[in-house]
Formats: C-alpha cells, sequence, structure tokens
C-alpha cells in the first residue's frame, strides 16, 4: 500500500485578518456580523493585504505545493468577503503553486456566477486552482439582507453544487430545472482549464450532512474552525461512506487543517507563538452563539447538543492548554512539529495538509520565520518518510 | 365551565398535529404566534362560552415539525385540512402576532368558513413609518423585555438562566418562524386582498406593544373596512397573557349574536 508521504502536499493558507485590536475591544460582544464597520482603516487595510500577499509569494519561493484562501463577511476574521478577487490577484501574483480557494458559500451568490469565475481563475492560472466548497458558517447568514434563508441553507447548497457541476462538466447550452435555480440557457464561458473540472473539496464543519454531500458529489472533503480529534472523526466517517458508495477514499480526498508554529526548540516555540494564537482565539474567534447558530442552520438535536457542551460553549475562553490538548496546535521544535503532521496525516490517511503559519496579531516578521524554518527544517522531514525518491518530484508534478 | 385542556393529536398529512380543545358550544379556534412558552391557560375563561380548540401550528409546541412548510399560505391551507379533519365547517378564528398573519391570510380564501375574526397584534404588513420589530435580532438579554410589558407572565415557564433544553425548544421555534418569516415578517401582496375579509373583524392590540407597534392598527383598518378596533392600555405583545380584558374582549365580540 503507498503511503500517504509518498504524494505529501503542503498548502500555506492565509487568514487574512484585520490584526489590530481595538483599545475597547471588551465592548464588542462580537467579531463577526455586527461589529462596527468605522474600526476598518483602509491605509492599515491596504498594508495589510500587501504584507499577506508577500507572505503568499514566499510561500511559493519557499515550495510549498499550495497557497490557500477563504471567504467570510462583515468580520475582521478576514479581509476576503470575494475570495476571488483576491484569488485573482495571488493568480497574478504567482506562477508555480496551486491556488487553493475554499471558497464563495454558493449560497451567497449564483451558482452560475461562481462557476464562471471560478473557470476563470482555472483557464488565467494556467490549470493551478482547486475549490472548496463551503455551507458557510452561520454568521454569513446574517450578513446577507435577509434573502438567504438559514432554514433552507444545506437544499439550497445542494442545488447549487450541482448547477456548478453541471455547468462544467455537461455540454452547454444545458438545463437546470430546481427548488432554488432554474437555468434556461446554463452555458458557462470559459469552461475550466482542468478536465474534467478542477479538483473539488466540500468545506465543512464534521457535521454529519456535509460528510454526506461530499460522498454523494464524489468531491474531496476538508473540515475547518474544529480541533483534530473532530477531524479525524469526520474524516473516518467520509472513508466508511465513500467505502459503503463502492469507492476508495485516495490521500488527496482529504485535507487536514492544522494552526502551525515551529521554533529551534518546543520552548522557544511555545514563548513565541502562545500569545498570537491565544488572541486568535479570544478576539478572531469571539462570536456568540445566536450568529454562529441562526434559526434552521442546524437541526434542533444539533443545537442541544452543541449548547449542551461546555467546550463547544466556552470556545473563545478555552485556554493554551486546551488547546494543545484537543490537538488544533502543532507548535514546537522541526522534530515535534514534524512527527505530530505526520502522525495526523497518518491518522487521516491523508497526503494533503493545510497549514496556517501567520495567525493572530502575529508580526511579519515571526509569520516569515516561522514559514521559513517549517519550509526548510519540517517539510523535508516529513517528505522523508516517503518511499525513497518520491519526494522532491511531486511539486514539479502539479504545474502544467 | 371548563377548567383545563384535553389534548388530541391529528395526523394532518402526515404531520401530527396537536389540538387542545376545551368547553363547548360554537367553535372558536385560537391561532397562535411564533411561540408557544407561556402556554394557553389565559384562554381558558373563552371555553366557558365556546368550544375552544388552540392547535399547535407544525413546528410549535408539542407538533411536529414540517420542514416543507415554507410561506404562510401553508400554514393556511394547512388549517383548511384540520377544519375538514375535525367535521367544522364554520367557526370564529382569533389570531394573535404570526398567527393574526396566518388567520388573515387563511380568511381571504376562506371567507364562507369563518364566521367572526378577530386579528390580535396581527404580523403580515409592512409599514414603514412603524416598522414591526425583526424578531430574528432582539438581543437574547433583551428578548422578554420586547415581547410583554409584563415581566411576571414569564414566571415559571421561563428558566433563568435559560437551560439548555429551554434554548433548544426556541431554536425550534425560531426555526420553525423563519421558514416562513426569514425573508420578509410580511406579505406585500396582502393590502390588495384585505377588502375580502367581509365577515365581522375585531382588531385587537395593545399600546405598549415593542414588537408589533400599535400604530399599524390604523394601516389594518384602511384595509379591513368596517372592523371594529380596541386598544388596551399599558399591555404588550402577549397580550392575552398580559390581560384579562384582551381575552373577555374577544368572547365580547364572538360571542355579539349568540348573546342577542
Amino acid at each position: 500500500m503507498p503511503s500517504v508521504f509518498d504524494d505529501i502536499q503542503f498548502y500555506l493558507f492565509n487568514h487574512h485578518h484585520y490584526i489590530d485590536v481595538p483599545e475597547n475591544a471588551d465592548d464588542y460582544e462580537s467579531v463577526w456580523v455586527d461589529l462596527p464597520n468605522a474600526l476598518f482603516d483602509p491605509e492599515r487595510g491596504h498594508a495589510l493585504y500587501q504584507r499577506f500577499a508577500r507572505e503568499l509569494r514566499l510561500g511559493e519561493a519557499l515550495g510549498f505545493d499550495a497557497i490557500a484562501l477563504n471567504e467570510h463577511h462583515n468580520t475582521h476574521y478576514s479581509l476576503m468577503p470575494a475570495t476571488s478577487v483576491r484569488a485573482a490577484y495571488m493568480v497574478a501574483q504567482t506562477e508555480r503553486v496551486k491556488l487553493m480557494v475554499a471558497g464563495v458559500p454558493i449560497n451567497l451568490s449564483w451558482p452560475s456566477r461562481v462557476a464562471e469565475e471560478y473557470a476563470m481563475l482555472d483557464v488565467m492560472s494556467g490549470g493551478r486552482m482547486e475549490f472548496g466548497f463551503p455551507l458557510g458558517t452561520g454568521m454569513e447568514y446574517w450578513s446577507n439582507a435577509g434573502q438567504l434563508n438559514p432554514a433552507t441553507s444545506r437544499a439550497r447548497f445542494r442545488e447549487g453544487l450541482e448547477v456548478v457541476r453541471q455547468a462544467w462538466t455537461a455540454p452547454g447550452p444545458s438545463r437546470y430545472d430546481g427548488e432554488f435555480f432554474n437555468y434556461r440557457y446554463l452555458n458557462t464561458f470559459p469552461q475550466p482549464f482542468q478536465k474534467p473540472h478542477p479538483k473539488m473539496y466540500i468545506v465543512g464543519s464534521g457535521s454529519e450532512e456535509t460528510v454526506q454531500l461530499a460522498v454523494e458529489f464524489e468531491t474531496g472533503y476538508s473540515v475547518v474552525f474544529v480541533p483534530i480529534r473532530q477531524q479525524l472523526q469526520a474524516f473516518a466517517e467520509f472513508r466508511r461512506l465513500t467505502e459503503e458508495a463502492g469507492r476508495e477514499t485516495r490521500p488527496e480526498d482529504i485535507v487536514i487543517t492544522n494552526i502551525v508554529y515551529v521554533a529551534d526548540t518546543d520552548a522557544d516555540a511555545v514563548r513565541e507563538a502562545k500569545p498570537h494564537i491565544e488572541q486568535f482565539f479570544s478576539w478572531f474567534h469571539r462570536v456568540p452563539p445566536k450568529f454562529l447558530l441562526p434559526p434552521g442552520y442546524v437541526s434542533t438535536e444539533e443545537y442541544l447538543r452543541r449548547v449542551s457542551s461546555t467546550a463547544l460553549a466556552e470556545g473563545t475562553k478555552a485556554t493554551w492548554d486546551d488547546m494543545v490538548a484537543i490537538g488544533r496546535i502543532a507548535c514546537g521544535s522541526p522534530d515535534t512539529v514534524a512527527d505530530l503532521l505526520s502522525h495526523w496525516a497518518e491518522e487521516a490517511g491523508t497526503s494533503r495538509l493545510l497549514v496556517t503559519l501567520s495567525i493572530g496579531d502575529m508580526p511579519e516578521w515571526k509569520a516569515v520565520k516561522n514559514m521559513t524554518l517549517f519550509a526548510e527544517e519540517v517539510i523535508p522531514r516529513i517528505r522523508a518518510r516517503g518511499s525513497a525518491a518520491g519526494a522532491p518530484g511531486t511539486v514539479a508534478a502539479v504545474s502544467p | 365551565m371548563s377548567s383545563s385542556f384535553t389534548q388530541r393529536t391529528l395526523d394532518v398529512n402526515g404531520i401530527e398535529t396537536v389540538v387542545l380543545e376545551a368547553g363547548s358550544g360554537e367553535p372558536l379556534v385560537f391561532l397562535h404566534g411564533a411561540g408557544t412558552i407561556t402556554g394557553f391557560d389565559s384562554l381558558l375563561p373563552l371555553a366557558e362560552r365556546f368550544r375552544l380548540i388552540v392547535p399547535h401550528h407544525p413546528g410549535f409546541g408539542l407538533s411536529a415539525d414540517d420542514p416543507t412548510v415554507g410561506r404562510i399560505e401553508d400554514y393556511a391551507r394547512h388549517y383548511l385540512d384540520v377544519f375538514d379533519l375535525m367535521g367544522i365547517r364554520e367557526l370564529s378564528l382569533v389570531g394573535h402576532s404570526m398567527g393574526g398573519y396566518l388567520a388573515a391570510t387563511l380568511a381571504i380564501d376562506g371567507t364562507e368558513r369563518v364566521r367572526r375574526l378577530v386579528l390580535a397584534a396581527p404580523l403580515g404588513l409592512r409599514v414603514p413609518e412603524h416598522p414591526t420589530q425583526d424578531i430574528f435580532t432582539i438581543p437574547g438579554d433583551q428578548f422578554l423585555e420586547h415581547l410583554s410589558a409584563d415581566l411576571s407572565i414569564f414566571e415559571g415557564k421561563v428558566p433563568d438562566p435559560p437551560t439548555p433544553e429551554f434554548l433548544a425548544h426556541s431554536f425550534r421555534e425560531t426555526t420553525s418562524a423563519a421558514r416562513i418569516l426569514w425573508e420578509r415578517p410580511y406579505d406585500t401582496r396582502l393590502p390588495r386582498w384585505l377588502h375580502r375579509l367581509t365577515m365581522p373583524t375585531l382588531l385587537l392590540w395593545g399600546d405598549a406593544d415593542r414588537i408589533i407597534p400599535v400604530e399599524q392598527i390604523d394601516v389594518w383598518a384602511d384595509h379591513v373596512r368596517g372592523a371594529e378596533r380596541r386598544v388596551l392600555p399599558g399591555v404588550g405583545h402577549l397580550l392575552f397573557d398580559e390581560s384579562a380584558a384582551a381575552v373577555t374582549a374577544v368572547g365580547d365580540f364572538v360571542g355579539e349574536e349568540l348573546t342577542v
């Protein structure tokens, strides 16, 4: 059986936080949905866009296989409410790396438009794109003019996925007649560069519904916002259901997401990373349950499960030790980090490791140091676990 | 005289629908608003004069969920089925809040079945000058004071602090409300058809309503010609929990012909 390390690939993710925390931070119950936008300074925003582009370009230079972007709305958590716009910029700023856009919640757009924008990106980049399709957090549903009913979000999301897939694979013009969408002439132009279409992932938070959707649509699956233990449970379920459907889960069908900080020693790493990662959870993850779970976004049973769980209800108050204990964070020396990530990759059966190396209010120098050490000291250690010569060729193999 | 409800469960197109009943005589159906937390015991005095029927809407209280509900008309037609199943041809109808929106919608199409109509602080109209409070964005710690001018009505019914089970109950009912109200808590087409409400109609409101401002009563009255109005001073949105006079007003209006 081939090892997951034979084609191990590293995805460098960048949140694009608006990193400044207001002096009166304690006055705000939420960093999402209703945080006053007067707190945004466009000159500061411009500087941050420039900084994060530098980090992502450095990622390419350091040999990461892919860079990854996502989308959120009404929040300092992310400067990317229009992720395709950012992705187009990064396509022009890079030459080799894959770009994973993970991505526009289809429900917040028109599926035909998502198919068009993504096909444009794939053609412009010469086939370097991968796409993750999220349902969108509960917070996104508060941010969109009341036109988007969270109680029907999952049914609408399913149709949106069908439209995107049909737009990319059925000869156009074709018709789509659904409960939410009725296309008389679905005829997406341009068509994607990659055939039959760019790699697709469903991005979920481990719920049964999204796992099933990924199996049904035969996409890959990725879990965000949740600890590694829950990610692994969701992957096990994904693998089980995929087998039930008569297929095998390939290592590239699963993406695990991790917060990583590497330094010379374990103690150095914790000392350098801890304040920024704690700030990430205490500020950027500050969101009250009412925004997290709009009516109908989850079933009543799931809602009860979540409000009954102290860990979930008190998510933003989690301590460093809690976070390390539940395995959201890989923080330590190159050996420590390589061992942890390798272990998780093997356990998940994945060859796709998405890492967040620039997080919270971490200054650029520290992010650059972290990225450089990760690329030079951790990546080779993990690649070395593959069968002898497999590792170095993987980067070139993905370029068109 | 009846001092409590009896409860039965109807199978309405596969959806278990719980119906509370008390008293005998002319059927008087009460359509509740977007929550059931305070219960319906405050309506029991009506059972002294009528066959009081209080169904729980699908997705609320003891009735089963119906995720296929997507518009207020779905509930209106659900109740036409309920009345058929119960063998009730003519009835008087009281609708409160979202139930008022529902009662008006039902009565527009079922004019020959609704003998008398009471719309109590009804939802359903878009009144930009006096807008309905968006129930989905009221901060949790201000919710009860928006609902009622008299917080004592929640004693023994709303745990403080709220338990996970209570929160889940609210989440379920808010989800059911969202199915028909999330996009907009009114129907811009409704005024066009309100002239069809030719049955004797009472518009009943508390002037301390912080969910649906009492000023909206004028807009309803403009469209429902000949409707009587009754405004209760110092009473909030949950008028039947807050005010025995509100319950009496319903009984007097619906029973007007009967007591002659």
